[in-house]
């Protein structure tokens, strides 16, 4: 009997080695089968909650990564999204078929692309707002500017890799816009030094004017594009001259936390703008 | 004591490195290398057998535990394990192996650690991506896998052995 104990003594970590074996082989082989969950949801159970923590940590340093594809795609659904094109028809193809509608070439009228805000004031009486993108990246002059949420302003000066944009936050920024339900068109212009008030101008005192209305882009200025949100209509005041209402509204771009901003340029703006001058208004 | 607490520690970063760094290094797309092994390699030969395999079996089965693969590394380090002393004996064949028997630099030569870090690594990481794969379809490719994540640990293992173990005595 003690020559057993002895034996089991001196040998016991062969006996260890053999008991290991055997239960990483059945570890193995239930891993393998795929058909029993259990072992993995145990190690899941253990592991999940710190690698979710780490997983989790590890995705904020790609989040800048991220940001940039994103940016990029809502650049490619803006594009897809609108629809304004000027429609020309190839008329050397129209002896061919003269329905189908493959035959005539639609261009773009508005081209999208983004920038960063390096600088801006926001709570001066002539504010502006630095864009890290210039001449060379096709930014030109008189380009929209917009945030994810709303209207921002106009591109007013490019140099060759900077350009300043004049924000609805100046006085000089006037943006042809329009009340969302009745359609009537008027100004926006900022007169105060509240970053998040603007006032719409020209609409006359008969209008029914109801607070939270939607003021957006006419389209007219041939530089935004019709229908992009400008802000809500806050408060309606009749004004001391009879015949324009004062309205006050909540502009819908926040101004604080501007970091990122669309560009939109109309592509036939100077052609238009060509037509325009011919017509002496004053 | 202190041998103790020092091998312990080496356990800890060691590991933490293999689960949170190592594991998610994909050089050319598959070399992962095994860090962890290094804690395995410095093992004192002095243990006892039984303690050397436990430790081998339970290091395996929490980078199991953390890699989804229960039963891979285990098996593998267990077999690391039960190879060691072999391979220590063989490679010492014909030396003196009197004092305190480590595989460190200053102790052993560069021939040394390096047959002994191959063998063991080539070893761990041929049944490692056996068992993972565990079938014989694309076996070029399985080798190759095994080949890189072999050359990719062995470079880590001698690089982090001559830095932090720095032969102060040559015999």
């Amino acid at each position: 009997m003690s020559n057993l104990i002895e034996f089991f003594k001196n040998n016991f970590h062969y006996f260890l080695l053999a008991v290991l074996l055997v239960l990483s082989i059945l570890m193995l082989g239930k891993s393998m089968s795929y058909s029993s969950y259990k072992l993995a949801r145990i190690s899941q159970g253990i592991t999940g909650p710190i690698q979710k923590n780490w997983s989790e940590m590890m995705h904020k340093f790609s989040l800048g990564q991220e940001n940039e594809d994103l940016v990029q795609q809502n650049i490619a659904l803006m594009r897809e999204h609108d629809n304004m094109f000027i429609v020309k028809e190839d008329t050397t193809l129209t002896m061919m078929s003269e329905t189908d509608s493959l035959h005539t070439q639609r261009t773009r009228l508005y081209d999208y692309s983004y920038a960063h805000v390096i600088f801006k004031t926001i709570d001066q009486a002539y504010n502006y707002i630095i864009i890290d993108k210039g001449s060379k990246d096709g930014i030109g002059k008189d380009m929209a500017v917009t945030s994810p949420s709303g209207v921002v302003g106009v591109v007013s000066d490019v140099s060759d890799h900077f350009a300043a944009v004049i924000p609805i936050l100046h006085p000089d920024s006037r943006i042809s816009a329009v009340v969302s339900p009745i359609n009537q068109v008027g100004t926006v212009v900022w007169e105060g030094t509240d970053p998040r008030v603007a006032f719409l101008e020209n609409i006359p005192q008969h209008l029914e004017i109801n607070i939270g209305d939607s003021v957006l882009t006419s389209g007219f200025s041939n530089i935004f594009p019709k229908g992009l949100l400008i802000g809500t209509v806050k408060e309606v005041m009749v004004g001391n001259n009879a015949s324009f209402l004062t309205i006050k509204i909540r502009l819908a771009t926040n101004f604080n936390q501007l970091s990122l901003v669309y560009l939109i340029e109309n592509q036939y703006k100077k052609e238009i703008d060509s037509l325009k001058t011919g017509f002496k208004t004053e | 004591m202190n041998n103790v607490f020092s091998n312990i520690l080496r356990f800890l970063i060691v590991v933490l490195l293999q689960i949170f760094v190592c594991s998610h290094i994909n050089l050319f797309g598959f070399a992962t290398p095994a860090l962890y092994l290094f804690a395995l390699l410095l093992l004192p030969f002095e243990l006892p057998l039984s303690a050397q395999y436990l430790i081998g079996f339970l290091t395996g089965f929490v980078i199991d535990l953390f890699a989804h693969t229960l039963g891979v590394n285990s098996f593998a380090c267990l077999v690391l394990m039960f190879v060691r002393p072999y391979l220590a004996k063989a490679l010492n064949r014909g030396k003196s192996t009197e004092g305190v028997e480590r595989p460190i630099p200053g102790v052993k030569d560069f021939k040394w650690l390096f047959a002994y870090t191959l063998t063991l690594s080539a070893l761990h990481q041929f049944l490692v991506i056996m068992l993972e794969t565990s079938s014989f379809v694309n076996f070029g490719h399985t080798m190759l896998v095994v080949l890189c994540n072999t050359v990719f640990t062995v470079f880590l293992l001698l690089c982090i052995l001559y830095i932090f173990y720095p032969a102060q005595r040559k015999y």
